[in-house]
């Protein structure tokens, strides 16, 4: 079945890429950039499946059992924001930004006859077990975009740029992409730098990075549905996630928030971190009740998040609510 | 003895009889099995090696091979096939006949395109991704040394007396040559847009260069550093493959889905055989009537009957096919 899915996928990949991409690529004089093209039509087509499922199927979910009624002009910015980073326009950006670097880094460490450790050169027997290493990977980048995630919330600076995500009071699955740019920079950057310290192959970057996105989704929907008391410690539901975003909970404390975990729970549990409670609070940034504002379109958020950036870097600022 | 008891010996003596021969023909069929020659297809998409039985024409196994691997070669003694994982940092040695794993190599950097001197001596390890070009000693695999090569070294072909080896370089649009006695840089020159495959002619005299970006095979003359034809191809001339006769070399064009034939006296373009899907590396069999292409946007491997330029099959494999052989292939000449 998965291989029919995929042979099929795979000839709609070609056909696409063959009957227009190639030749205007080759016409533009760019035709040897032509295995890159070929990736990054994929990734631009397993994008559009992906946004196309996510709003049939979640958008009946949420239809079916909302949190609360919600208003869809406050949703515009966040499908366009979702619909860039799907479609692989904000992924090639960092690509092509961060990969002469992370390349440039590499290159550098070959010269130095120093060849990155991968989790085979420990388990050989994981050449033959490409799942279990791709388990490995995954669970490895959760832990970090667990930390990183501690990062957003614990520095001012930081928090300058994140507050952005956290301003949709009405939580849903289009909200998942809000972020800042310069944030998505930051976060891509040490994915792609830990990616390579634990030997990541692109191929498999790859996935990790839908399957994060798929529950990432999920996590953000407008959904009053928690996993049970076993499946909340296994996967981040949309109730332990809107906790993450909830006004006096996700925003709040020693550790200036709770349920961090982007993927798997155990993180938040194991550092003390985990907010179980079934509920489901109003979500946003407590100042926004003070009537803050983090800007409505893009550009007035992007331009904010920079402002409130330098002004959180001037001494005895402290931007955090 | 009681009757019963007879015919339950009889049928015994039946059934025994039945299951010598049944026995026969499994371990028949499971020696041929075990002989079938298979077509070796790297599937550098997924990390993963097809076995293609040639007789059939279909995917008889994939098996995990490591990260990246995109090319392939005989060892010089013809024992291994060794498979380059670029991302996994090792080259693997397959069964030549049948494909299976016999060991692997660690720690050889990115390995993208190899080859052996002609001497044996020095084994040429290009890495594409990070400008590189290893140099190793043939016997025994240990590295000679590392050059930086900007931007993007690609293929990697050798000359008769083995004193150079010639690498394209794809995105700074240049030949390299390099000595291997001393393995430095002997000299660079300008070609066409994203130079891939490259291709020495069996009288020494040129280096043939497919220009992935355009739509030429440039001849160079190796000895003055010249740029002597440009012999006008499909779309994104990519990679070549000799087919035994020492006079004509094929060249596969990934963006017009053609391979071309040039015969290598005239320099000229002498046969277009369309051949769907992103046509990349090549394989012939050794009676010369098969052509097996790997069609790297299409996850299949495409086979051409040569004498009516037909596509008898296109195989199913993994994503984006890359390195194809076969044990019985026709000479590299």
């Amino acid at each position: 079945m998965f291989e029919f899915i995929s042979q099929l996928f795979a000839q709609f990949h070609a056909h696409v890429f063959e009957g227009t991409v190639l030749p205007l690529l080759h016409q533009a004089g760019f035709g040897g950039y032509a295995e890159q093209a070929f990736d990054a039509t994929e990734l631009f087509l397993i994008g559009a499946i992906e946004v196309t499922l996510l709003a049939l199927i979640l958008g009946a979910l949420e239809k079916w059992r909302p949190v609360e009624p919600q208003d869809e002009e406050a949703k515009r910015v966040d499908v366009l924001y979702t619909l860039l980073n799907r479609l692989g326009l904000l992924p090639l950006m960092m690509f092509f930004l961060l990969m002469p670097l992370v390349d440039g880094l590499d290159g550098w460490l070959r010269m130095h006859d120093i060849i990155p450790a991968k989790i085979e050169d420990v388990f050989p027997a994981l050449h033959q077990w490409p799942v279990v290493s791709f388990l490995f990977y995954l669970v490895v980048l959760d832990f970090v975009a667990y930390w990183l995630h501690r990062g957003q919330h614990r520095f001012d600076w930081w928090w300058a740029l994140h507050a952005l995500h956290h301003s949709q009071r009405q939580m849903g699955f289009w909200a998942d992409d809000r972020n800042h740019l310069l944030d998505d920079l930051i976060v891509d950057g040490v994915f792609a730098l830990v990616a390579l310290a634990i030997g990541v192959p692109p191929a498999q970057f790859i996935t990790i990075l839908v399957a994060g996105r798929v529950v990432e989704s999920l996590s953000h929907a407008n959904l009053k549905w928690h996993f049970g008391r076993i499946g909340e410690r296994i996967m981040v539901s949309p109730r332990y996630h809107r906790m993450h975003h909830a006004i006096g909970f996700g925003h709040e404390g020693r550790a200036r928030g709770c349920n961090f975990a982007v993927l798997f729970p155990v993180w938040d549990h194991l550092f003390g971190t985990a907010n179980s409670m079934i509920e489901y609070p109003k979500t946003g940034i407590r100042d926004q009740l003070e009537g803050r504002a983090y800007g409505e379109g893009f550009w007035e958020q992007q331009g904010l998040g920079l402002v409130r950036l330098i002004q959180s870097l001037r001494p005895g600022k402290r931007m955090h609510p | 003895m009681l009757p019963c008891a007879r015919f339950f010996i009889d049928e015994c003596g039946v059934l025994v009889a039945f299951r010598g021969v049944i026995l026969g023909l499994i371990s028949a069929v499971a020696a041929s099995v075990a002989h079938a020659e298979v077509a070796i297809v790297l599937n550098s998409g997924d990390g993963t090696v097809s076995l293609i039985d040639k007789a059939t024409m279909t995917e008889t196994k994939r098996i995990p091979v490591g990260k990246e691997p995109h090319h392939l070669m005989a060892t010089p003694d013809d024992k291994f096939l060794i498979v380059a994982n670029a991302a996994s940092n090792d080259l693997v040695f397959l069964d030549r006949v049948t494909g299976e794993i016999q060991r692997r190599l660690d720690k050889i950097s990115d390995p993208y395109q190899l080859g052996f001197s002609p001497d044996r001596k020095y084994f040429v390890s290009v890495s594409l991704r990070l400008d590189r070009v290893d140099f190793y000693n043939g016997a025994d695999f240990s590295l000679l040394k590392r050059l930086a090569a900007p931007k993007a070294p690609s293929h990697v072909a050798f000359n008769a007396d083995s004193s150079l080896a010639f690498v394209t370089l794809q995105d700074s649009n240049e030949l390299a040559a390099f000595e291997l006695k001393t393995q430095t840089l002997k000299w660079k020159m300008p070609v066409g847009q994203m130079p891939a495959g490259v291709w020495v002619t069996p009288d020494d005299k040129y280096v043939l260069v497919g220009m992935t970006g355009e739509d030429y095979v440039e001849v160079i003359d190796w000895r003055t550093q010249k740029s002597v034809k440009k012999i006008t191809t499909g779309k994104g001339a990519h990679n070549f493959l000799a087919v035994g006769d020492g006079k004509r070399v094929y060249v596969s064009n990934r963006v017009s889905n053609t391979v071309n034939v040039i015969d290598q006296d005239t320099l000229a373009v002498v046969d277009t055989i369309p051949v769907p899907g992103g046509p990349d590396c090549m394989e012939a069999t050794k009676d010369g009537k098969q052509l097996w292409v790997t069609s790297r946007w299409a996850r299949k491997v495409t086979v051409v009957d040569l004498a009516t330029k037909k596509i008898i099959k296109q195989i199913p494999v993994g994503k984006s096919p890359h390195g194809i052989y076969f044990a019985s292939h026709a000479a590299r000449k």
